[in-house]
Formats: C-alpha cells, sequence, structure tokens
C-alpha cells in the first residue's frame, strides 16, 4: 500500500508540474498577442485617442460602422463583443482607462443587456490569460464564485474555459494567425439571411437598475468622456415590447433607437440588422447626437 | 456522479481508502462499504430510483433461491418467468411503453384511425438495461444448474450493485464476478498500478477524444442539410469515434477502478476498428453485451444448429433485440438490422469466424488486403453509426443522401467556429497509438511508462474538452 501511495504522490507531482508548465506556457503567448480578439487587443494595447468607442454585444459590435464615424472626422473603434454583457463591457472600459486611452465619446449599447448583471463565460473566458496581469482584471473578478480556483490553482482557468483560451487559441495565437474581429475597426457587418427568424419572444427579460451600467457612468464621468447610451433595433414581430418602456424609465437618459429600422429587410435576425440596415441606423445616429471633438 | 467529474475524484479516493485501511478486516466489512459506497453513487443521480435498484436485487436474490428450493422442474420455470417477467416489465414500462404506445397511435392514424395514446414521459433509471441485464443473467445461470444460488444477501448485493460496472457495464456474469466478491480482497500493488493506468487512458479516451469528435460530430449533424460531402464523411468519422472513445473510455475508467478494490470485470472493449469484418467487430465492440446475447438468446434459440435459415433468423433476431435494448427509437433497430445484414454475407459462406487469431502485418500483400478489410469494416461500421446518432430514419437517409450525392469536397466551418478537418490529426494519432499497443490493455504500462504517462497527462490538461460538458453516451441506455 505504501508504494502505492507513493506512486500516487508521484503521479500528482507530475500533474501539478504539467499544469505549471502548459498554465506558464499558455500565458506567456497569450499575453503577447494582440490580434485575435478584442479583449487582449485592448491589454496590449498603447494609450490611444478615440472620438469614439463604441461599446456593447453583439447588437453594438454589428449594428454601428465605424468607418461612417471615420468618414465625419471622428477616430472610431467598435468594440463591441457578441454575448459580452454589462459585466465585461465595464471591465474592457477600465482596460482602456487603466491603459491611458484618452477617449472623447462612448457609445454603449443598452438595451437587452440591461436585463442582468452577470457574468458571460464566453467573454469572461476571454480576459483569463491577463489574471495575474492587470490588477484591474483581478479586482473587477474578486467577487466571482470560482476567483480562487482561476486565480490560484494553475492551468484551471484555461481547462474551465478551453473553448476560448484552450490548446487551439493557444495555437493560433502562438502561430500570430489573425482573426477578422478587428477587421472594419471592429464593426461586424451580417448578410441578408432569406430564412432567418424574424421574431423574437423577450417578457421574462426584465431591465435592471445595473450596477455595472452605473459603474461605466461613474468611470465615463470621473475621465471626462462623453457617454451616449442607446437602445438599437430590433425586428418588429417582438413579443414584450415593453422591456424598451421599463428601460426609458429606468434610465430616461438612454436614447430610444428600438424601432428606427422598420422592415425585416434590413434584418439578418430579429435581433441583428444587416450591413443595409446597420448603415441606417449609424447614419441616423451621427445625424441624431452630439460628438464632443477635439 | 459521473466518472470524468471532481466529485468522483474525490469520491473515489475516500472509499478506496474506507476499503483497504478502516474495512479491510474481512471480505464483509470490504463488501459492506462497496455497497454503501454503490447506493450513495447510484443515488448521486436521482436517489428514487435507489428503489428499483433495491427491489431488483431482492427479487433476483429471493427468486433465485427459490428456484434453486423448488422440487419440480414446473416450478422452476414458474420462478424463472416470474423473475423475468417482472425484471423486463420495469425495463418496458421505463424505457419501452411510451416507444410502443406512439408506435401503435402511428400504426392506427395510417389506417385512418384517430389515437391519443397516453405516454408516461418517465425519466429512464440511469443503468437500468444494465442491472436488468446483470440480474437476468444470474436468474437463468440458475435455472439452468450453471450456479448456484447466492444465501449472502451482502454478496449478491454487491454483485448486483457495484458502482463501477453499475451504470454502464460491462454486464458481469455471476460465474466470474460473484466468486471474487465471496473472497476478502488482499491488496495487490501492480493490479492498482495497472487500475490507475486504465483509468487514466480511459480519461484521455472520453475528454480528449470522444468529447473533441462530438464537438464536431453535433455541428456537422445538427446542420447536414447544409453540408457537404466532405464534412458529412468526417462528421460521421467524428462520431465513430466519439463513440468508441466515450464508450470504451468509461469501460477502462470502471475497469481500472475496479482493480483499485482487487476485483476484476470483464473486458468491454478489444480495439474494435482494428475489425478485419463485421463478426470480428462483433467479438471486440461492447463484449460483455454481445456475449450476453450470444449466451442468453442466441443459443437459448438454437444458435448455429439447425441449418443455415435457423443460423440466420437467430443473427437477425439478436441483431434486432441489441438494437432496441440500446433505446426506444426505430433507429437503433435499423442499426441493429443494418449489423445484421453486414454479418449476412459472412454467415451464408461460413466465414464469420475466419478472422479470430491476432492481426499481423509484414510487408506483403496479405497485409495490404489486411488493411482494406480493416478500412472496408470500419466504413460499414459508420454508416451504420449514422442511423444510431441521427434523430429519425429520415435524418439518417437524408444524411447519407447528401454525403454520396453533394460530391463538394471543400473544408467547411462549422457552426462550432471550427474548421471540419482541424481534429483529423488528433483522431490520426489516437489510431496511430492504439495500433502499435493492440496487444495491451492500455499503451501506458511497459517502457518508459513515466513518460508516457506526463503525455497523457499533458493531453488530459490541453486537449481535453471541459467547458462544452458531455456524460457519457451509454448512460442513456
Amino acid at each position: 500500500m505504501k508504494q502505492f501511495l507513493v506512486f500516487i504522490v508521484k503521479i500528482v507531482v507530475v500533474l501539478l508540474l504539467v499544469a505549471f508548465a502548459l498554465d506558464f506556457i499558455y500565458t506567456t503567448v497569450f499575453v503577447q498577442s494582440k490580434t485575435r480578439n478584442k479583449v487582449e487587443n485592448v491589454i496590449n494595447s498603447e494609450p490611444q485617442n478615440y472620438d469614439v468607442v463604441i461599446l456593447g454585444t453583439s447588437r453594438a459590435n454589428n449594428h454601428f460602422v465605424s468607418e461612417l464615424f471615420e468618414k465625419e472626422g471622428l477616430k472610431t473603434f467598435n468594440y463591441g463583443m457578441s454575448g459580452a454583457h454589462l459585466f465585461e463591457t465595464s471591465l474592457m472600459l477600465k482596460l482602456m482607462v487603466e491603459r491611458g486611452w484618452n477617449i472623447k465619446n462612448i457609445i454603449l449599447e443598452t438595451d437587452l443587456n440591461l436585463s442582468n448583471e452577470k457574468r458571460d463565460d464566453g467573454t469572461f473566458g476571454r480576459f483569463m490569460p491577463f489574471m495575474h496581469q492587470s490588477n484591474t482584471i483581478t479586482e473587477h473578478f474578486k467577487n466571482e464564485p470560482d476567483f480562487i480556483e482561476l486565480y490560484y490553482v494553475p492551468f484551471y482557468r484555461y481547462i474551465q474555459f478551453d473553448s476560448k483560451v484552450g490548446f487551439r487559441a493557444f495555437y493560433k495565437s502562438l502561430q500570430q494567425e489573425p482573426t477578422n474581429t478587428l477587421a472594419n475597426k471592429g464593426y461586424y457587418p451580417l448578410g441578408f439571411n432569406p430564412k432567418a427568424n424574424m421574431k423574437n419572444n423577450i417578457e421574462s427579460l426584465v431591465p435592471l437598475r445595473n450596477r455595472y451600467f452605473e459603474e461605466i457612468k461613474q468611470i465615463c464621468k470621473s475621465n471626462n468622456i462623453n457617454l451616449i447610451a442607446v437602445t438599437t433595433p430590433i425586428c418588429s414581430n417582438v413579443k414584450g415590447m415593453d422591456y424598451f418602456k421599463k428601460v426609458k424609465k429606468l434610465y430616461p437618459e438612454i436614447k430610444e433607437y428600438e424601432h428606427f429600422v422598420e422592415g425585416d429587410h434590413y434584418f439578418s435576425s430579429c435581433g441583428h440588422l444587416n450591413d443595409k440596415g446597420a448603415r441606417a441606423y449609424t447614419s441616423k445616429i451621427i445625424e441624431d447626437l452630439e460628438f464632443k471633438r477635439e | 456522479m459521473f466518472f470524468n467529474s471532481l466529485s468522483f475524484a474525490i469520491f473515489l479516493p475516500i472509499v478506496f481508502l474506507l476499503y483497504w485501511l478502516v474495512f479491510n478486516k474481512n471480505k464483509t466489512t470490504q463488501n459492506a462499504v462497496l455497497i454503501v459506497a454503490s447506493y450513495y453513487f447510484y443515488s448521486c443521480w436521482d436517489w428514487r430510483f435507489l428503489f428499483l435498484l433495491v427491489f431488483s436485487t431482492l427479487l433476483d436474490y429471493f427468486s433465485a433461491i427459490m428456484m434453486e428450493n423448488s422440487s419440480s422442474d414446473k416450478k422452476r420455470k414458474l420462478w424463472l418467468w416470474i423473475t423475468i417477467g417482472i425484471n423486463l416489465g420495469f425495463l418496458g414500462v421505463f424505457k419501452y411503453y411510451d416507444f410502443f404506445a406512439q408506435s401503435f397511435a402511428d400504426l392506427l392514424q395510417g389506417f385512418g384511425f384517430q389515437a391519443n395514446p397516453v405516454l408516461l414521459k418517465l425519466i429512464l433509471p440511469v443503468g437500468i438495461s444494465f442491472y436488468t441485464f446483470h440480474g437476468l443473467s444470474y436468474v437463468i445461470d440458475i435455472y439452468y444448474k450453471r450456479i448456484t444460488a447466492e444465501r449472502n444477501f451482502i454478496d449478491y448485493s454487491l454483485f448486483v450493485s457495484y458502482f463501477p460496472l453499475l451504470v454502464a457495464g460491462p454486464i458481469e456474469r455471476a460465474t466470474h464476478l460473484l466468486p471474487q466478491v465471496k473472497i476478502k480482497r488482499h491488496f495487490n500493488f501492480e493490479k492498482a498500478k495497472e487500475g490507475v493506468y486504465q483509468i487514466i487512458w480511459g480519461l484521455v479516451k472520453k475528454v480528449v477524444i470522444a468529447d473533441s469528435c462530438a464537438t464536431y460530430a453535433n455541428a456537422v449533424f445538427d446542420n447536414y442539410e447544409s453540408m457537404n460531402s466532405l464534412s458529412l464523411a468526417l462528421g460521421a468519422v467524428y462520431f465513430a469515434f466519439q463513440i468508441y472513445g466515450d464508450f470504451s473510455g468509461y469501460s477502462d475508467i470502471a475497469l481500472g477502478t475496479s482493480k483499485l478494490f482487487g476485483i476484476d470485470l470483464l473486458k468491454n472493449f478489444n480495439y474494435p476498428y482494428f475489425s478485419r469484418d463485421i463478426a470480428e467487430f462483433w467479438r471486440r465492440w461492447h463484449i460483455s453485451l454481445s456475449s450476453w446475447f450470444r449466451d442468453y438468446l442466441y443459443i437459448p434459440l438454437g444458435g448455429s444448429q439447425g441449418g443455415m435459415w435457423m443460423k440466420v433468423r437467430n443473427t437477425f433476431i439478436i441483431f434486432l433485440v441489441s438494437g432496441f435494448w440500446h433505446g426506444a427509437n426505430w433507429t437503433f433497430i435499423i442499426w441493429g438490422l443494418l449489423n445484421a445484414i453486414y454479418f449476412l454475407p459472412l454467415l451464408l459462406q461460413n466465414k464469420n469466424r475466419s478472422n479470430m487469431g491476432e492481426i499481423e502485418m509484414g510487408w506483403d500483400l496479405g497485409s495490404v488486403k489486411t488493411i482494406l478489410n480493416i478500412l472496408g469494416t470500419f466504413a460499414l461500421t459508420t454508416i451504420a453509426w449514422i442511423f444510431f446518432r441521427a434523430k429519425s430514419i429520415s435524418e439518417a437517409v437524408g444524411y447519407i443522401q447528401k454525403m454520396v450525392t453533394d460530391l463538394h469536397f471543400k473544408s467547411e466551418y462549422l457552426s462550432n467556429e471550427r474548421y471540419n478537418f482541424e481534429l483529423v490529426l488528433l483522431v490520426l494519432a489516437f489510431v496511430v497509438v492504439e495500433w502499435f499497443n493492440r496487444s495491451k490493455v492500455e499503451p501506458l504500462s511497459g517502457k518508459a511508462s513515466w513518460v508516457k504517462v506526463t503525455l497523457a497527462i499533458m493531453a488530459l490538461l490541453a486537449l481535453g474538452v471541459y467547458s462544452d460538458y458531455k456524460e457519457f453516451i451509454y448512460f442513456q441506455f
């Protein structure tokens, strides 16, 4: 039995050594990558100057055409991320500030994402390699229930979020293979989809007085950033549209655009405009809103 | 509590230490701690079904004794059929009732009658097909006087509910397992070490191979209508490796775990994808179920006695029943039927036992033929797996139709945000490792075992799929 226990201890030691080694190798590669996603692009950035930075979910990513802002002389980047919640959006803004970015205006998509304060695992996972590199990230995550494991157990964070920062992402980062996430200054155009499901049911969603939206407002205020919070278009066949009324009641400063684009031909799916719709919407935003300039 | 879960990683060492260090006094204390652990393990799924397990244990235990005590053959037969009837009755209600009710209603509807069947929509108790067959083999063996009835209830309970095999086999035989639980086990370092190697290799098969293949196979099968020939062919191959890695990985973990307690379980897989014909495949795949059907269905039906027609009839029966055993869906029945059809030419030519020996390879034409036979058998098996994986027969037929008629072979981007060829290298590496270790239980033991264990752990950590958690496929049966 003693011999067996020694054998098991040896296996555990091998396991720990392998975990430490892999953690070190993965982290080394990921922290030097800046072309594969928006998170690492921000974390590994030098101080930047932007007239407009767009933040939010895919409904920001697919709806704000950076090129149209640039035509107006506004240096712009769309940092909307598919699936992101305000929890991660707030962290992205903190990191931009921490990296010394000078931002004049932030357009924040604030509509369906106001309904929760939880993390989105898909986006959260992308921050994992940087947990030990940035105090801002550590602080932002420290109240998560699995923070201890993620922070202290070697390689656990890469296992837990292997679909985002697993071997495949590691290998592609090692090869420095870029993705199209950063193309078009962060805007991702969608095509027209004739088979798309042009209905939705958002009756179960309730907008919250969201602590991360409050946090974003606070950061913008203390850094003299003009925050423009907007709702974005959604198709007409939606059950539970009074959600937006509740948003308005809760946050009167949020500008309403959920009805701006009418007609399914402007949509790729019920919640996402196609490129044509996005261009119409962005043009309207540029026309309506006042942006801080140099 | 799955074998690849953190809770099992905590549960197993606790039971191991209690078993060898605290309750090691005699075989009764050893068995008692294993029974408690097994019942706890089972109740982690759904404690309510524990009553079903205990009832099944009591039923088989007492009916075996009654059978043995019966003075006449008539009474023995009565006890046998009562036990079989109740056991299969439970299986029927939980697993097959809704299927039969719905199929009957569909049939009536085909004749123009309106039928609204009452469906029970019961949750299937995990492992019910396994422990029912387990108990049935015991009572049938008693009936045929192959063994004597077990009078010690603790020993018998452990035989039925032993946790490594409880939820997905292997389907043990009383002749093999009962003698082992009737004696005190002594710790054997070599056996325990072998068990650990087998557990690690089983985890590699499950977490690295099966679960990786699953993400790709799901992305293809779920969108098969928009996929081209290359993607569909790869999707089928990925599923073939998913189900193999999943089930043989589970079996390896079960066998390895049992070795830690000094108990050997029946081998369930023997590198089935290296089979040279379909008959050999069925001697290497889910061996404990195939041999169960052979011993308790095929042979009682007359087996290969009574001429070619009887052989063909009995072969079709066991394949169809085997398909149906897997689940209450026509897809499983067609899967069984396809395998029977594959088997038929071998049977008619009396060649179903022509590949009994080890695979010998050299630099000659015979080896080329062997490789072609292996690839041919794998292709046939893979086509049959499409029916096993598909949700309906029309989906399976549509899948195959698209695969052979689309004839576009460009790599496609899948819904799992991967390209359809990305996994091929990993699967090939796995095949190479298995090929060069096909004479061993697992590839980690032997020379340079620490290097191999380190590589396996590395693969587990770096290549395993954890975030998209997948349970073992055979738990649903």
